[in-house]
């Protein structure tokens, strides 16, 4: 096997009166994106930061491309702060190029890149202008550009997708996925399952700063999985709660809206389920078997006290 | 290291292309300037004051003490009194007082003959705390009465006339073993003069830096970047940065400066005597304290300013966080003019010890008097020695301020950031 690019062995770090993060290990092997899962407050930032080195952990080890981590890896390493911001009245290439510098990169190879890199994200034009005088949706774009300019082998992003629209979100998303195309290696946090779900091949989900699962997606859905239903209503619900109580059909019922996802009790046939619900009236747009969703593993990990992320209005879902 | 330079670069060039800078490189003469003559405007009494002389003589006297009075300049050289002469009656005083509570005379002066025998006479006005008219009145009587009691005493008046030439007191500072042609307000109006660029260009470049400071910690680029430098290589960036904007400043300032006045002249003539604020002579010796001096102040306070902006979240926060240090710098700059007069008085020479005042006490002792190289070594030693201090310490609470938010940091909170490595 591959050696991995990160590595976090039991890595702790307290702040006044609690402990942030709790001997947390986790192995991020090459060229696979990598979902840092888990309610507001679990300690993915925390985390974040100390792989980093803003954070210098209390106990524990990070290791990134298997050498002690630091600032020495900076060249290699891209980092997008949960907490956007630039330098509102500098030019936007003057940004870029200063931020490339920081990362060692020399001055004429990272003006060329970041024209470039401008060019590709629609802001050709926008180059000498003031960071303020763009748009948020605009000034995002040239804080990713800063992320990825001097082509990191580690992409860090902290709530890679929080307050972007939708275009950004999938320009973000595509740039992810051709990156990782390129044998690079993305890590990011997020509270955002179905972001996680459909773009994560590892995931390691975290609560109150300890590790609750984590592994390949597909073996944390297997390793999850009873028999899942998935149930779509199409206006009327006839009876669903009381079946949905049942415990005999039913151990764990997850409903919101028109939308359910039940896991089966043991011995139960997901037909008596089906026939339940149409004999009590209601009607069905979808009846699925299936394995769980991150979300429904996420909550069921988590706890209903983290049932509902902050789902912020602007956050996009695409 | 490169990624200090690039820092370095960022805040010059920044800070270069805003325009404050370019205000501030324009206006700021004109406000040194204004600062500089404001006080000589002050003196200055405001135009030619009409009073009344009550001649009450019976020798001509009244005449004499109206014509010297009538022609008397003030310390600006301008004529002080318009003189009206008013033969002595019943209600003269009566009337005179009206008129000068009517504000159509400023004061009048009652002269008799006892002038000359007791030196005696009476000034009734207005205003009597005006210090160009009282002094101009006692000096002309005086003048007036030594004549004639010489004359009284048999002495020829032209004799009288050849002992009264004036006496010009030329003053000269001893400094390095040789005597510099420099009067007493020369030497004033550059100790006065550097403590008013030292003290306000200390503070905003100061203000500057922890505005920086707090500029990152606000937008969160300072994660990106500690992510990428120590947090010690970025404050020293910013302070080399923003201290090369305040060099850049004062030469454009120099250099205006020089062009102005050679424009005007050959750095205008002979100074007047009298004068109170004369544009001094600079010297190499005196430009170099005075380079010396501000990178010492301004490297000490900006890394108090930055220790400031770090442990703040707001603007507001990092307004009341500044004043402490503030303070700490305006001790001394108001303490400059019991320094300028006594430059060797313990009070003085303590200051210039002092690191947090010697960026200003010290030059304003080099200008007022004549020091001891060796002091001058001690202090900058001791400066020195207190901005590694201060910057090792103010870097400790930088890099772990930069990166909280929330509440401000308590007094033992910051000791444990010291502290912890």
């Amino acid at each position: 096997m591959t050696q991995p690019i990160l590595v976090l062995d039991r890595v702790t770090k307290r702040f006044a009166g609690h402990v942030a993060v709790d001997a947390l290990s986790l192995v991020v092997p090459p060229g696979v994106i990598y979902g840092l899962l888990g309610p507001n407050g679990a300690g993915k930032s925390t985390t974040i930061r100390m792989i980093m080195n803003i954070y210098v952990p209390d106990g524990g080890t990070v290791q990134v491309f298997g050498e002690p981590g630091g600032r020495d890896h900076s060249a290699r390493v891209g980092y997008l702060p949960e907490e956007r911001g630039l330098y509102p009245k500098m030019r936007v290439l003057d940004v870029l190029l200063f931020l490339a510098e920081m990362k060692g990169m020399d001055r004429r190879g990272a003006r060329a890149k970041a024209l470039q890199w401008l060019d590709r994200l629609g802001l050709g034009d926008w180059a000498q202008r003031k960071v303020n005088e763009l748009s948020k949706g605009m000034q995002q774009k040239v804080q990713f550009i800063s992320t990825v300019l001097h082509d990191p082998d580690l992409l860090v992003m902290d709530e890679a997708f929080s307050g972007l629209d939708p275009v950004n979100s999938q320009i973000l998303k595509d740039t992810v996925l051709e990156l990782r195309g390129r044998g690079k290696t993305i890590l990011f946090s997020t509270h955002i399952m179905e972001q996680a779900e459909k773009l994560c091949d590892h995931v390691c989900i975290i609560a109150r700063g300890k590790k609750l699962v984590d592994g390949t997606l597909a073996d944390v859905k297997r390793t999850r999985s009873g028999h899942h239903v998935l149930v779509n209503f199409d206006g009327a619900r006839g009876d669903a709660d009381r079946i949905f109580a049942d415990r005999r059909l039913a151990t764990k019922a997850d409903v919101s809206g028109q939308f359910a996802e039940l896991e089966l009790a043991p011995g139960a046939d997901a037909q008596q389920i089906l026939q339940a619900l149409v004999s009590s009236g209601a009607r069905l747009s979808r009846f699925e078997l299936a394995e769980p969703s991150l979300n429904k593993i996420f909550i069921d990990l988590v706890g209903p006290e983290a049932a509902h992320p902050d789902m912020r209005p602007e956050v996009a879902h695409a | 290291m490169l990624k200090v330079w690039a820092v370095v670069r960022r805040e010059f060039i920044e800070r270069v292309r805003q325009k404050w800078f370019w205000v501030m490189a324009l206006v700021g003469p004109l406000f040194f300037g204004a600062i500089i003559l404001l006080p000589q405007l002050m003196l200055r009494g405001g135009g030619v004051k009409n009073i009344a002389v009550v001649d009450g003589t019976t020798n001509g006297l009244g005449q004499r003490v109206t014509a010297a009075l009538d022609t008397a300049a003030g310390l600006d050289g301008h004529r002080v009194f318009h003189v009206a002469r008013v033969p002595a009656g019943p209600q003269v005083i009566d009337s005179l007082r009206a008129q000068v509570e009517a504000k159509g005379l400023e004061g009048f002066l009652i002269v008799t003959d006892s002038l000359v025998d007791y030196g005696r006479a009476e000034y009734l006005a207005s205003n009597v705390s005006s210090f160009t008219a009282i002094e101009t009145i006692e000096h002309n009587l005086a003048q007036v009465v030594f004549t004639l009691r010489l004359e009284r005493a048999g002495v020829d008046p032209a004799v009288v006339g050849k002992a009264r030439l004036p006496v010009a007191l030329g003053t000269q500072k001893i400094a390095g073993g040789k005597a510099t042609q420099e009067s007493a307000a020369q030497g004033f109006s550059l100790a006065y003069f550097m403590a008013i660029i030292l003290y306000t260009s200390i503070l905003i470049y100061g203000i500057n830096v922890m505005s920086s400071v707090l500029e990152e910690k606000t937008n969160r680029v300072v994660e990106v970047l500690v992510s990428s430098l120590r947090p010690f290589q970025l404050m020293l960036g910013k302070l080399l940065g923003v201290g090369a904007v305040s060099i850049f400043q004062f030469l454009i300032w120099a250099v205006s400066a020089r062009f102005l006045l050679s424009r005007r002249g050959g750095g205008g003539g002979a100074p007047q005597a009298g004068q109170v604020f004369q544009i001094p002579h600079v010297n190499v010796e005196t430009a170099l304290v005075f380079v010396a001096y501000f990178l010492g102040g301004f490297f000490l306070y900006s890394a108090m300013f930055a220790a400031v902006g770090a442990i703040s979240s707001t603007e507001q926060e990092a307004r009341q966080g500044q004043q402490p240090v503030s303070v700490l710098l305006m001790v001394s700059f108001f303490a400059m003019f019991a320094m300028i007069n006594d430059p060797n008085s313990t009070l003085a020479v303590t200051l210039s010890m002092i690191p947090f005042c010697s960026p200003i006490a010290m030059p304003v002792r080099w200008a007022a008097g004549n020091l001891p190289i060796s002091e001058v070594a001690a202090s900058l030693g001791i400066l020195v020695a207190s901005i590694v201090l201060v910057t090792w310490l103010a870097s400790r609470i930088y890099r772990v301020g930069i990166l909280m938010t929330g509440k401000r940091p308590s007094i033992p909170e910051l000791v444990r950031w010291v502290r912890t490595a």
